[in-house]
């Protein structure tokens, strides 16, 4: 209503219509972005550089360009840190749950869309529930839970004599726990893209197939697999670096250190052990460089994937 | 294939097979630990075994009556709503700022700006945690310029005066213009200035003034307030800029994403009829983002309360917990020294109330604002 | 069918994902700095152990600092504890001596090996449970004044013996850009185990700790106070500047080294970080300049101390064996087996030579150490009287105050008085509940 009159108002007073922006308001927008696209890009850049100084010469030279480039500092990092264990476990818990995540996502949400089902209604308004819910709350919880789980299991199954007196692993500590509680943490949005999704794939296409004598498992197989990659890839895209970076739930589930991932790696650097500038930048760059080339690749992907549903760690 | 029957109960088969496993995942991540997080904040559990360890039981509200008269809990509940609401303020308008800046095409190089803007929320929070704390740090970049800085200014200042008092030959003249000069940093180096200050100038060789400027400008000029960040309510200034820093570009992306769905023909139309850009902003581009607002303004707020990661490793919530937030507290009191478990479950509680009630006031102010799809 | 067979190899999977073993694994929690000096020839000594014993499995996790107190406990809790861990005689680790989490190792080392440690080690009444629940490796002395004498002598100033001297010398270093004490007060307990047990020694004296335990005495009193205002004072006066809390404990050595302190105060221990590290050949101070530039002091004179000289020390650090692994079991022979090596005169050599500790072995001799790691012993012998070490004397529920309230007087957020009721507060608790 308001908005119709003032534009009417204007149109009668004749005023001719304003060009987006003035040169000053030009200006003042390319400033103000310039300036946090410097504040971006420039501390990243300055890391980049730093850790080729060794750390005296970063005390003595903090924004220069490094006079004598040393490796040095990669090379002890990457021992220090032992990232050639960590590397691969950070491949495996990221595309592990990604694949996990996305699977069972399409499967419930598939479901959640088009089989009719009584309890569609509360199963699915728990998983939004879950949306809303940080799974970082719940991590003292949930360390209690793994912990005691394994526990259990492994009294019960020593007193059955069917393991030995070793600790007996199944949550805690194991690949397994972590790709677990990895893909339970990411299925409430998952499942919620997907079930939105799939909702606007017509019934008519379902409908055919069963009439063909297709069950649900097939059409899921056949026509939903293929129309959602779309839906697929975007919460792929979104899981990838957030699965990479997670730190708050893999410190608590894994201590071992042939277990840990990258992120857990370089906290190592953080507080006690930051005696040394070119080793901490160094760890910072190793850490930060994987997720910075699927950018640079995935972009295009990513962009738009994140305006579909922004996801945050 | 006999009837619609086993239809029916085939189709139940599927439906529970497709839903199962999710929801059993589901449970064990979300259900179960909140559960457990209720039943353990209303105990006494000093850890161990759950079962069949030493015994344990349901003591009531207890941990909330100790939990609510503990002042650390008040400031981190504090800090956490500063957080909250740096994002809600902060990274939502900026991001719409900047979203519309590219969308009117005021700014040319669209996909510059989206491309640099979301950079940080690529980079894992810990290196990001790591990296600022070392650029806020009393050693560290920021700090080493303003020194430099201060120094050369002072240094300026020092050799003006030498040079206008014509330097030892008269002390007293000197060490009244230099106690007028640094005002600030004086008293901290010499508890009575004017005798003391006379008699250290006078420790000096009268030829050797080039020294004795250097170390006057050692000794007094002002330096980069290295504890500024420790105090109470500037503490948390950097965690919340590195917290802005981090996520506009994701707001920017998802708003540029839904402005580039309006009817363009609805925007020229409103530029036909002479609006304003102010105009066209308010009137046209809010209100159709609305429900999009107050999504991302729900994403914002549950994201806000992870910042977890980024805290531990920027400031780790010291110095002497003044950055602590909730979920930091929690760890504190569940990892760090002796275990008190029912507490920190009660802790798990709170912030699990505290971002419902969040999404919930948000929620409501859709339904009251929002709404013109 | 199908899905039979899948839901069973679904189950095997998990089983086998869930892996146990039979043979003899120990799991080793080890609390050591990877980035300090020493740290490749720490691991060699490890895989000597592994290469000589092929029946262990060793299952090793590294941390250091407050993570591996974070750790601990979180294992602690979840009754989850390594076979073989590096514990504290009290303070972190308190709650497996009380609880009684690891086993009295007395017996099982057997009274021919502990003849060959000072007695003080093996004597189980330093220990919080009252038995030999670790072996220490050494005796910590946790005030150690690192001093810079070359910078001092260069500046014409001479090592103070009073607080007051060392008050006089503000102005001619800062006037060269140098801060007089550093201290890493990032870490909460660094100014109390540091410097501030030493304070409450000089001033108060043991015997008033053990009367503030048992309810004679109170920490709101008169004389705790004071101690807390000279902490304040020393910030006043810029002895000790206010941005040592935003100084990380991995920081302040470097700075040190690098000519940025006349002082600094901490632990024994911390001279490891400045030796020369065998992998890369470097050190933060090369040992011709730890013998010409640098020497050990105690604290300086404390106005209204009543023990001149006393610095705090603790018995040492050591390993502990899992009270959860059965007596007699192959699993507590191998534990053992691990342990003899480790106290072994050889590797207690080498981490002497590495400079970890002063070991506590009585028959261990080298001609290989560098010059800071002689001091250090002569630093022990000159310290003719100890005190508590508080965070080994107090409860953890009455030190974490404690800890926090030295911080808050650093950054001027409470003042002693408030520091001291809080600290009562939490004493009151404590003998409430015991």
């Amino acid at each position: 209503m308001n908005q119709q009159q003032g534009v009417q108002m204007r149109g009668k007073r004749g005023k001719k219509p304003i060009r987006p922006g003035t040169i000053l308001g030009k200006a003042v927008a390319y400033l103000v972005m310039g300036i946090f696209a410097f504040m971006t890009i420039y501390p990243l850049v300055w890391l980049f550089f730093s850790s080729f100084k060794t750390t005296t010469e970063f005390r003595t030279n903090m924004m220069g360009l490094p006079i004598d480039w040393t490796l040095e500092n990669y090379r002890s990092a990457w021992k220090i840190g032992e990232f050639d264990k960590l590397i691969g476990n950070s491949v495996l818990y990221t595309l592990g749950s990604t694949v996990g995540i996305t699977f069972l996502s399409l499967l419930t949400g598939f479901a959640f869309a088009k089989i009719k089902s009584k309890a569609t209604g509360p199963i699915y308004g728990s998983f939004i529930i879950g949306i809303l819910l940080t799974i970082q709350s719940l991590m003292v919880p949930l360390f209690l839970e793994v912990t005691s789980i394994d526990r259990g299991i492994g009294d019960f199954l020593r007193s059955l004599g069917l393991v030995g007196s070793g600790e007996f692993r199944l949550f805690h500590n194991t690949r397994f726990g972590v790709l677990i509680i990895y893909i339970g943490s990411a299925l409430p949005v998952g499942i919620y893209m997907c079930t939105e999704y799939i909702r606007g794939i017509p019934s008519a296409i379902i409908e055919a197939a069963q009439i063909d004598g297709a069950g649900y498992f097939r059409i899921f197989r056949s026509i939903i697999v293929g129309m959602s990659k779309p839906i697929a890839m975007t919460l792929s895209i979104l899981n990838i670096p957030s699965l990479w970076n997670e730190f708050a739930l893999i410190n608590i589930l894994v201590s071992e250190t042939n277990l840990k991932s990258l992120p857990l790696g370089i906290y190592k650097f953080s507080g006690g052990l930051s005696s040394d500038y070119g080793k901490q930048f160094a760890a910072l760059v190793i850490g930060m460089l994987p997720m910075l080339l699927f950018y640079i690749a995935f972009r295009k992907q990513i962009t738009a994937g994140v305006s579909m549903g922004a996801l945050k760690e | 294939m006999n009837g619609t029957a086993t239809k029916a109960a085939k189709d139940r088969r599927a439906y529970w097979a497709m839903v199962l496993p999710s929801f059993l995942i589901y449970l064990f991540v979300f259900g179960f630990p909140i559960v457990l997080a209720i039943v353990l904040s209303l105990s006494n559990y000093g850890g161990g075994k759950m079962f069949g360890g030493t015994s344990w039981g349901i003591t009531g509200f207890r941990q909330y009556q100790r939990l609510f008269a503990d002042p650390y809990f008040w400031n981190a509940l504090k800090n956490n709503i500063y957080i909250v609401l740096v994002s809600v303020l902060g990274q939502l308008p900026l991001g719409f700022i900047f979203a519309y800046l590219i969308y009117r095409k005021t700014v040319k190089f669209e996909e510059f700006w989206q491309g640099v803007l979301y950079v940080p929320a690529m980079i894992s929070t810990i290196v990001v945690g790591i990296l600022w704390s070392i650029i806020f740090s009393p050693y560290g970049p920021i700090a080493d310029t303003a020194n430099h800085y201060y120094a050369s200014a002072y240094s300026a200042k020092i050799s003006g005066i030498f040079q206008t008092t014509g330097g030892l030959s008269d002390p007293d003249e000197l060490t009244d213009q230099i106690i007028k000069a640094s005002p600030s940093t004086i008293n901290t180096v010499f508890s009575d200035p004017s005798v003391d200050l006379k008699d250290f100038l006078l420790s000096y060789e009268p030829g050797d003034t080039a020294t004795l400027q250097k170390d006057l400008v050692n000794l007094l000029a002002p330096r980069w307030n290295a504890d500024f960040l420790s105090k109470n309510n500037v503490a948390m200034i950097p965690i919340c800029f590195v917290t802005l820093w981090m996520w506009v570009g994701t707001y920017l992306l998802i708003f540029l994403a839904n402005m580039q769905k309006i009817d363009r023909g609805i925007i020229e139309a409103a530029q036909i009829d002479g609006a304003s850009e102010m105009q066209i902003m308010g009137r046209v581009v809010l209100p159709s983002l609305s429900k999009v607002i107050a999504n991302s303004a729900i994403l914002c707020i549950s994201g806000s309360l992870s910042g977890f990661a980024l805290i531990l490793a920027m400031t780790g919530g010291g110095p002497a917990r003044v950055t602590q937030v909730l979920s930091i507290y929690m760890y504190d009191k569940a990892f760090m020294g002796a275990p008190d478990y029912p507490l920190a479950n009660a802790i798990a509680i709170m912030i699990v109330l505290f971002s419902l009630a969040l999404v919930g006031i948000m929620f409501a102010l859709e339904r009251r604002f929002g709404g013109k799809e | 069918m199908k899905k039979k067979i899948c839901s069973a190899l679904m189950f095997l999977v998990i089983l086998s994902m869930g892996a146990y073993a039979q043979k003899t694994t120990l799991t080793v929690f080890d609390y050591i700095d990877a980035t300090a000096p020493g740290y490749a020839e720490n691991e060699a000594i490890w895989q000597r152990f592994i290469d000589e014993n092929p029946d262990i499995t060793i299952v090793k996790e590294e941390l250091s600092n407050e993570p591996f107190h974070q750790k601990l406990a979180a294992y602690v809790a979840a009754g989850t504890l390594p076979d073989v861990m590096y514990m504290y005689p009290s303070g972190r680790s308190t709650m497996l001596h009380e609880q009684k989490l690891v086993k009295d190792l007395a017996p099982l080392l057997g009274k021919d090996y502990l003849a060959n440690f000072i007695p003080s080690v093996t004597d189980p009444s330093g220990q919080k449970g009252k038995y030999l629940a670790e072996l220490p490796q050494s005796i910590s002395y946790t005030t150690v004044m690192f001093t810079n004498t070359k910078l001092l002598s260069d500046l014409g100033l001479r090592v103070p013996s009073t607080y007051a001297e060392l008050k006089a010398m503000l102005p001619k270093l800062k006037a060269k850009g140098i801060r007089p004490v550093l201290m890493a007060n990032k870490d909460d307990w660094v100014m109390q185990s540091c410097l501030f047990s030493t304070i409450v020694g000089r001033m108060l004296g043991d015997e008033w700790i053990d009367n503030a335990l048992a309810g004679k005495v109170k920490f709101t009193d008169k004389e705790f106070i004071k101690a807390l205002d000279f902490v304040e004072t020393m910030y006043k006066d810029g002895v000790i500047g206010r941005d040592t809390i935003q100084i990380s404990y991995g920081e302040a050595p470097a700075l040190f080294a690098e000519g940025k302190a006349a002082f600094f105060i901490d632990g024994d221990w911390r001279q490891n970080a400045f030796l020369t590290d065998p992998s890369s050949g470097k050190a933060l101070i090369d040992p011709k300049r730890q013998q010409t530039d640098f020497e050990y002091f105690n604290f300086p004179a404390i106005p209204g101390e009543k023990n001149p000289g006393v610095a705090s020390a603790v018995l040492g650090c050591g390993y502990g064996i899992s009270a959860s692994i059965p007596a007699g079991s192959d699993k507590e022979k191998a534990a053992v087996r691990l342990l003899k090596y480790l106290y072994s005169a050889d590797v207690q050599r080498q981490y002497l030579e590495l400079g970890r500790y002063i070991t506590s072995r009585k028959d261990v001799k080298s001609d290989k150490l560098e010059p800071f790691t002689v001091k250090m012993a002569a630093y022990h012998d000159a310290v003719k009287k100890t005190c508590y070490v508080l965070d080994g004397a107090l409860d953890t529920s009455i030190y974490t105050p404690l800890n926090l309230g030295l911080q808050q007087i650093g950054l001027g957020t409470k003042t002693p008085t408030q520091v001291a009721q809080s600290v009562q507060a939490a004493v009151d608790a404590w003998r409430a509940s015991h």
